[in-house]
């Protein structure tokens, strides 16, 4: 059974002078509402995640797995603070992903492929997060609580928040794969092509962190100049580009502001 | 509905003889060659550190299996050519057994990688070995998963020729493109690992 | 007639659930007077030595039933797609935060577990597991925040003739949304209010999930019988 849900609230005009005004005329009335929530919260978090990572925590760019033990516990004395404080948000914040992911198998539901590709995409992003960065976070957390803790397993808990967030990159690795090939075979033109090719690039560089399991120092260690430098280069300019080309997808959408979808039971 | 993503289907098609194959592609080359150049840019940074070390380690690499992998991707990107220029005339039967000398001279070639890296630890030199070592293997590791994709890339051009229902021309140079980057990707590692001394 | 699709079903396993987990809580001996973080490894270690048996059980039946509101969650999105929204973002949304605060909560799990395992291992390890524990048990709120802001949005965003839930509803989760924000600071103290065994990490957070549970649980129950007596009239 499905009621048939049309807007009974006759939708006033914008206003055309205030910028407040016109933002909560976009929260009650925009026909796109939804994607553009969507889409800001990725911004944002996209934007916070820089800040904590690299400013407040500065777990980016990462320390050495290379250091003894003495500078490693001198490490996390240097940043406690930071460390306790930005995980503290990240573990506040952390559910901004789910809109993301939302938006992006959303974008996969555009598509002439089935409806496998958007739901698998939305589990396995919906999980990447748990041992990409949360581990870490918790692991950093229990690492710069107790100052007086042996220094051996201060070390370990070191290790284990950076290799569990550069070393869990197989998630990000399929789920970019399960979302090229929706790309390359949709008809739907959602996204140009070239978007695929360059979700193939940044699969193969969740390849190219796996070394950082082996390595201790050099290019392929978890701060290594393969491993993360030229990794995050193609991270954020991987991110750069599907922000902007949501925002066109977005943009294109001509929903109106007919009659509702039939609600789906 | 939603419009189109780009409204220039029928530019592409027009100036195809510009532009073989997809446009998109072709970002993709110049993409992936960006990201290996950075790669080699860590090799030599790395090496002039190093120099005693990476040359006594190449000592260990043999020039002859790296000029027989060479030759059989060349080999290989003159068939993918032929191919292309076959199915352009419209002769499908030769350009399906173009496509598939690709396919064979690639395996001669990821064949001989494979014996090759057997070899390479047998001797004792392996991942963990020492730097020249890491940046040897990774630098052909990854080009062999480029190898891989290929054969699916190739797969999607024999698949195009082996029915005339398909048989779309810009997917058949596109994968080409794809094939003569690997080849070129090839090249350069060649170089860098084998021949600079 | 509806035929059974068992959704009936899965939304009574929800108090059968909520009784457990209240079970398993009172159980556990840590919880009821929370463990404090500035206890010495000694007394970590002490504590997993004489309490052993009720630690394992307690967390065995959490491990069991850690999932059981996973259905509930994914009923909540089901209702979400009943609003008068254009996209399914938002319940999309929500599935995708639905496993976020069970895997979290397994992990703090498994590493109580462990501390009961060998009780008698080296009282700073035990220490070590305990810590991983209590922090990452208090810090899984970030789903959990999300899912009841996202769930308010729905339904603020839900403008017709008969909204699928009231408006309070909304004002509710976004008040247990912030009733659970401080848990996510815990690690800055180690005594007092943000405390892992304090007033706002401990005792607000999780009555508020409590609470959440019962009035969410009761109002979909509701809503899904006037659903049902609307079909069963129609047909």
């Amino acid at each position: 059974m499905s009621t048939s849900t049309t807007e009974s609230v006759t939708v006033p005009d914008p206003p055309a002078d205030s910028r407040v005004g016109r933002f909560v005329w976009n929260l009650r009335y925009h026909p796109k509402r939804e994607l553009w929530f969507a889409w800001w919260v990725m911004v944002i978090f996209y934007q916070l995640y820089g800040v904590l990572f690299f400013f407040v925590t500065r777990v980016q760019p990462p320390p050495s797995p290379a250091w003894d033990t003495p500078t490693v516990v001198g490490w996390f004395d240097d940043h406690s603070l930071g460390v306790r404080a930005g995980f503290g948000v990240v573990f506040l914040v952390a559910g901004m992903c789910a809109p993301m992911n939302a938006l992006l198998a959303y974008s996969m539901r555009r598509m002439s492929v089935s409806r496998l590709f958007a739901y698998s995409y939305l589990i396995i992003y919906s999980l990447a997060a748990v041992p990409g960065m949360l581990v870490m976070a918790i692991a950093m957390t229990v690492g710069a609580l107790r100052p007086d803790r042996d220094p051996e397993m201060i070390h370990w808990l070191y290790d284990f928040a950076f290799l569990s967030f550069s070393g869990t990159m197989g998630v990000f690795m399929i789920g970019s794969l399960v979302y090229l090939v929706a790309v390359l075979l949709d008809k739907n033109r959602v996204f140009p092509k070239w978007y695929g090719y360059l979700s193939l690039c940044n699969a193969l560089t969740e390849v190219v962190v796996a070394p950082a399991w082996i390595f201790h120092r050099g290019a392929f260690a978890w701060n290594g100049a393969i491993a993360w430098w030229i990794n995050m280069v193609v991270f954020v300019l991987y991110t750069g580009v599907f922000i902007v080309l949501l925002r066109k997808l977005i943009q294109r959408e001509d929903f109106g502001t007919g009659p509702l979808p039939e609600a789906v039971r | 509905m939603t419009n189109l993503a780009d409204s220039q289907p029928r530019l592409e098609e027009k100036s195809a003889k510009f532009v073989p194959g997809q446009p998109d592609m072709w970002m993709f080359v110049l993409f992936e060659t960006l990201l290996f150049t950075g790669y080699f840019s860590v090799y030599l940074v790395s090496r002039t550190q190093n120099e005693q070390l990476y040359l006594q380690s190449q000592a260990d690499l043999d020039l002859r299996i790296g000029v027989f992998n060479t030759i059989a991707l060349l080999l290989s990107s003159w068939a993918i050519a032929r191919c292309v220029k076959a199915s352009r005339e419209g002769a499908y039967r030769s350009a399906l057994i173009n496509a598939l000398l690709t396919v064979s001279f690639g395996l001669v070639f990821l064949t001989s990688k494979v014996l090759e890296w057997v070899k390479e630890i047998h001797m004792g030199n392996t991942f963990t070995s020492n730097e020249f070592f890491q940046h040897y293997y990774f630098l052909t590791s990854i080009h062999c998963i480029h190898v891989l994709i290929g054969f699916i890339v190739l797969g999607v051009a024999v698949y195009q020729l082996w029915s005339p229902a398909r048989r779309s021309q810009q997917l058949v140079e596109t994968c080409a493109t794809y094939w003569h980057t690997v080849d070129f990707l090839w090249v350069l590692i060649f170089a860098l690992l084998y021949v600079v001394r | 007639m509806k035929r059974t699709d068992g959704e009936l079903i899965l939304f009574w396993t929800l108090p059968v659930v909520a009784i457990i987990w209240v079970s398993a809580f009172l159980l556990f001996p840590g919880f009821l007077h929370p463990m404090s973080p500035t206890m010495s490894a000694e007394e970590v270690a002490a504590f997993y030595r004489d309490d052993t048996a009720r630690i394992r059980y307690s967390m065995i039946l959490f491990n069991w039933f850690g999932v059981g509101l996973i259905p509930v969650v994914i009923l909540l999105a089901m209702q979400i797609r009943r609003m008068a929204h254009r996209t399914p973002i938002l319940s999309y949304s929500l599935i995708a935060c639905a496993a976020g605060p069970p895997t979290l909560f397994l992990i703090a799990n498994m590493f109580w577990l462990l501390g009961s395992f060998r009780p008698d291992r080296a009282p700073e390890l035990t220490q070590l597991l305990n810590d991983l524990a209590w922090l990452t048990f208090t810090v899984l709120v970030p789903y959990l925040i999300a899912q009841c802001l996202l769930f308010a949005l729905a339904i603020y965003w839900d403008r017709q003739e008969k909204p699928v839930f009231k408006p309070w509803v909304a004002h509710f989760n976004v008040l247990i949304a912030v009733a659970l924000a401080p848990a996510a600071f815990t690690a800055l103290a180690s005594t007092g209010p943000l405390a892992w065994d304090g007033l706002l990490s401990f005792w607000v957070k999780n009555i508020a999930i409590f609470v959440w549970i019962i009035v969410m649980g009761i109002v979909l129950g509701q809503t899904i019988r006037q659903q049902r007596a609307l079909e069963t009239v129609a047909a």
